[in-house]
């Protein structure tokens, strides 16, 4: 550097370059990059998409080898095996996808007390799988007319058509003047408008009901029958009926409680008490006028919430009754060497089996039927389901099981296969539509072009909803329909960067040479023009892919693409009708019971998405990087 | 003057010829939907009664024709099903004869149905979703729920893309421009139905913040409010994601332009030459983007409507398309409704293009 800066040279110093040598090239000292290296220079330099495009590929290969090497169910139905929860290696010790599940609002058995926590035990799942630290028991309102729903109100509502309604206990009281026999009426609501009032009758006395008292306003009325009739006799058994009455069908009254006393409590034929539940029984009059309902309201029910162990239950002992014959002599086959019989000390009928057999013991053999004079018969046993399913030691779902049984990590990886099998094999007929389509109307430009422009902008501007609907009353839903309904408007962009290549393309010399030399159109478009520019045709497609993808998940979820049981051919392939969208739509039914049902699929296709998406953009930059940064 | 009265008259042309294109377009693809549906079988009302009137509509509309057999050899026939009777023909048994109703040919039905739309905005009674009530009142009051949902969703991603796009275009290959770019990467790419559902199942279920249905009307209170929340960000997020890319996109390249450079040698700073220069000039071909998006929000809003169980006009779509129980008038009706929003948005896009950019107005095709 130091000698450039130096200004007067002398003129010896300079020689002439050619004065007696011959210049040839001379060799580059870089090495020629080629199109394709250039590209994958570009692409590599960017690291997040790097990342993504690595991504994409493992979701691509996993795809393909997971249905092939997973051993878990994915097309029986297992029942028991049904919803699952996720439980996942190593996650499960810091608590989180361990094969628990939350349950909450199951209602509660209050006499079923668990003498640990103090607290209520569900009635709808096995007490031993309930994790017991995240027991909770809260009181929810209820409207059902059952003994679990307490308290409350009981509301009297007229039919439209009368102005009274009634209902009467099914029991006996006792009433003694003697006993100081008293009724305390609860009233929690009355309207104060339309002559509405709440009325107590006690009878049959000689066939009659009698109206003791009535009420138009709320509060606890206590009613001595002898006070307000003075001609009832000392001592007399009735049954107690509420009436409501009122000019206003519209209005209701709402009755808390009914109670009988007496001064001594401890004879039970004077004494009744009923709110809630027991107010609820009361059986409604249809005679007389009377018509309405007897409507249950503001009850409490108490509810239990906590984690349940469902792998521990499904893969627990479980008592079987009417176990076949035929399975049990298969079973003591299949596991002959670990089954082995040993006489049960407390139950004669049965006998126990060996560590390691599926069946943990026999509680009896049941009767023979003879059919045929063949003898059939069964056994109660008690099951080990973790050997019986196969299992040495209890398996992990991943992901979970669905409805069926079924393994959700497997089926999301059948389903990501399938959409991106139909993606492809969509973009391939959309790609090559396109560039037919393209190709003739860019080469041949002029009218041509104009009416063939003027056409797919038509069909360009059809709405998804048009197309749908068409198809879907033609053909039906189905794979065919999903289809074409990708294919009808999906060509159109393929097209246009056609023809805006062959446009860019068909005035260059070589075009024109061919041309002179006699080429045919066909073989200066497939020969000269399209081979120039199907790189960015392709490049600037493959977004289509995701694209058709999401399509496709969305018409899946709606019901009218693919859904299980469906299979099909095509090119060979053989494909399931399970994709993500049918996942997904098979969740939406469960968000609250089962989220791991849409929560995994989501994750996977938007992985998928994203990735597949930040892909496509790198692969277009690469090759075109004058399209970098738009759109 | 006379440049003025050119520049009115290509305009005017401009308008007409574009306004007359997109009409054709309108009723090529009403007509095609007409036609192949009409080619798919029937599916009438289920009960007697409403059959009886369903039929006696379809031959006062101009559907279908009535005539009365009344020959015993050829009831008799008709009864053993030794005559196959036409596509979509019905007979009413009415004791000692049968009333025949058939179909004209769709070409004649076709001019009924143009008839009875342009004399009375008759587009037909609903058969299954609500028998016999005219699609139009079926339709009217969910338009309101779909385009009240819609135009709150357009108001509501409008400024946050357009400020998330202006942020990441001035913060050019910063950090929060990386961010922002990889969000719109995210939120653009997972499909909206699979969005909307994992916002229902975190703020609906889990967390149970917002509620998991769209509330009824007749529900007052702040539920009408919160009930809009969910499916107003379900819509939003990819056009949110969209907007924000073609701003950011638009601004970077206003923001490397010349003109830029000579503004700043004027001497402005560089918070006025953006405001005042780059803003306004990036501006100028994001309204017709918006005006686009708002077809896609539209059509994409029938799955959000599905999922959030909206009263709109998706949600009756997709009852109308239940199998083997299609309302062919109702999905007719429907998708004229998304084809005519869909292609007047596209109308004012060209407009506006042609408002905006002189060489398309003046009528220059490449």
């Amino acid at each position: 550097m130091a000698d450039l800066r130096k200004e007067n040279f002398d003129k010896s110093e300079f020689e002439f370059v050619q004065a007696d040598k011959k210049l040839y090239d001379k060799k580059l000292e870089t090495k020629p990059i080629g199109y394709f290296r250039d590209a994958m220079s570009r692409f590599v330099r960017n690291k997040t998409n790097l990342v993504a495009s690595s991504v994409l590929f493992i979701v691509i290969l996993l795809s393909i080898f997971v249905p092939i090497f997973s051993t878990k169910n994915s097309d029986l139905l297992e029942e028991r095996l049904s919803f699952l929860p996720p439980r996942i290696p190593l996650l499960e010790d810091i608590g989180f996808a361990d094969g628990t599940k939350k349950l909450v609002d199951q209602p509660a058995d209050p006499l079923n007390i668990d003498p640990e926590t103090g607290l209520a035990l569900p009635m709808t799942t096995a007490p031993e799988y309930i994790i017991l630290e995240t027991l909770e028991n809260y009181y929810k309102e209820c409207t059902e007319k059952d003994e679990y729903c307490v308290g409350g109100e009981n509301q009297l509502m007229i039919d439209r058509k009368t102005d009274k309604v009634a209902v009467r206990s099914s029991a006996w009281v006792s009433f003694n003047k003697m006993m100081e026999s008293k009724v305390i009426l609860e009233v929690a609501e009355v309207p104060s408008e339309n002559n509405s009032r709440v009325q107590l009758f006690l009878g049959p006395i000689m066939n009659e009901y009698i109206l003791i008292y009535e009420i138009t306003e709320p509060g606890t009325y206590t009613i001595d029958p002898w006070v307000e009739v003075e001609t009832l006799s000392a001592i007399f058994n009735a049954k107690l009926q509420i009436a409501y009455t009122s000019e206003d069908s519209t209005t209701k009254a709402s009755i808390k409680s009914i109670e009988v006393t007496s001064n001594n409590p401890d004879i039970v034929a004077n004494n009744f008490y009923a709110d809630g539940y027991k107010l609820s029984q009361f059986a409604l009059i249809a005679e007389d006028g009377y018509a309405g309902t007897w409507v249950r309201a503001y009850g409490q029910r108490l509810m239990a919430s906590y984690r349940y162990d469902k792998y521990s239950e499904v893969f627990g002992e479980r008592t079987v009754l009417a176990f076949s014959a035929k399975e049990y002599d298969a079973l003591m086959i299949e596991y002959a060497d670990v089954c082995v019989q040993s006489p049960d000390p407390d139950n004669p009928d049965g006998w126990l089996l060996s560590e390691g057999c599926p069946i943990v013991k026999v509680i009896k053999q049941n009767e023979s039927v003879f059919v045929a004079g063949v003898e059939y018969y069964s056994y109660n046993l008690v099951l080990d389901y973790q050997i019986y399913m196969g299992y040495d030691e209890m398996p992990y779902f991943l992901f979970g099981t669905d409805q069926a049984g079924r393994d959700m990590v497997k089926l999301i990886w059948i389903g990501l296969r399938t959409s991106l099998l139909i993606g492809l094999i969509v973009a391939f007929i959309n790609i090559t539509i396109g560039i037919v389509y393209g190709a003739i109307s860019g080469y041949y430009g002029g009218q041509v072009d104009i009416i063939m422009e003027r056409f797919a902008e038509i069909v360009g501007r059809i709405p998804w909803l048009v197309t749908l609907s068409i198809f879907i009353a033609l053909i039906g839903p189905g794979i065919e329909t999903l289809i074409y309904v990708m294919v009808v408007s999906g060509w159109i962009g393929v097209a246009s960067v056609t023809r805006t290549q062959f446009y860019r393309y068909k005035g260059r010399e070589y075009v024109l040479a061919s041309r002179t030399l006699g080429a045919k159109d066909g073989r200066l478009i497939f020969r000269h023009i399209l081979p120039n520019g199907i790189g960015t045709i392709i490049t600037s497609s493959i977004l289509m892919i995701p694209a058709l993808i999401f399509t496709e998940a969305t018409l899946s979820y709606l019901g009218f693409g693919i859904g299980h049981g469906q299979s099909f051919n095509i090119l060979g392939i053989k494909m399931s009708g399970v994709s993500i969208g049918v996942l997904l739509s098979d969740g939406r039914n469960q968000l609250r019971q089962n989220p791991h049902l849409t929560l995994y699929p989501s994750l996977i296709i938007s992985i998928l998405m994203i990735t597949f998406n930040m892909f496509g953009n790198a692969l277009r930059d690469a090759f075109n990087p004058a399209l970098r940064g738009s759109e | 003057m006379l440049a003025l009265l050119t520049y009115d008259l290509l305009m005017t042309k401009y308008i007409i010829i574009r306004t007359l294109w997109i009409m054709i377009i309108i009723s090529i693809i009403l007509t095609l939907n007409f036609t192949l549906l009409k080619l798919a079988p029937e599916y009438p009302p289920t009960t007697k009664e409403e059959k009886t009137i369903y039929y006696a509509r379809q031959v006062s509309d101009g559907y279908m024709t009535e005539r009365i057999e009344a020959n015993p050899l050829v009831m008799n026939s008709l009864a053993r099903n030794e005559i196959t009777p036409g596509r979509n023909v019905y007979f009413k048994n009415e004791n000692t004869r049968y009333r025949i109703y058939e179909p004209i040919s769709i070409a004649k039905q076709y001019i009924s149905w143009v008839t009875n739309i342009v004399t009375d905005w008759n587009w037909g009674y609903s058969t299954r979703v609500q028998v016999n009530v005219p699609v139009f009142d079926v339709l009217k009051d969910r338009m309101v729920v779909t385009l009240k949902l819609n135009l709150i969703a357009l108001f509501f991603y409008i400024p946050i893309g357009f400020t998330l796009g202006i942020i990441a275009a001035l913060k050019k290959n910063s950090f929060t421009d990386n961010v922002i770019s990889l969000g719109v990467m995210i939120f653009i790419s997972i499909p909206s139905f699979v969005m909307m559902t994992l916002l229902l199942m975190l703020f609906g279920y889990t967390l149970e913040w917002l509620p998991t249905q769209f509330p009824s009307a007749d529900l007052t209170g702040s539920i009408q409010f919160t009930g809009l929340i969910l499916p107003v960000l379900g819509l939003s997020f990819g056009s949110i994601a969209g907007l924000t890319r073609v701003t950011r996109a638009e601004l970077t390249e206003v923001l490397t332009s010349e003109f830029l450079l000579l503004a700043r040698t004027k001497g402005l700073t560089r918070n006025q030459a953006v405001i005042r220069h780059a803003m306004r000039n990036s501006m100028v071909p994001l309204v017709p983007s918006i005006i686009g998006s708002f077809v896609s929000l539209l059509s994409g809003s029938v799955i959000i409507e599905m999922i959030y169980g909206v009263p709109g006009t998706g949600r009756v779509y997709i009852r109308a398309l239940t199998k083997n129980s299609y309302d062919y008038n109702l999905i007719l009706g429907t998708t004229a409704f998304y084809t005519i929003i869909g292609l007047f948005a596209v109308l004012l896009v060209d407009l506006s293009y042609g408002i905006v950019d002189p060489r398309i107005r003046m009528g220059a095709r490449k």
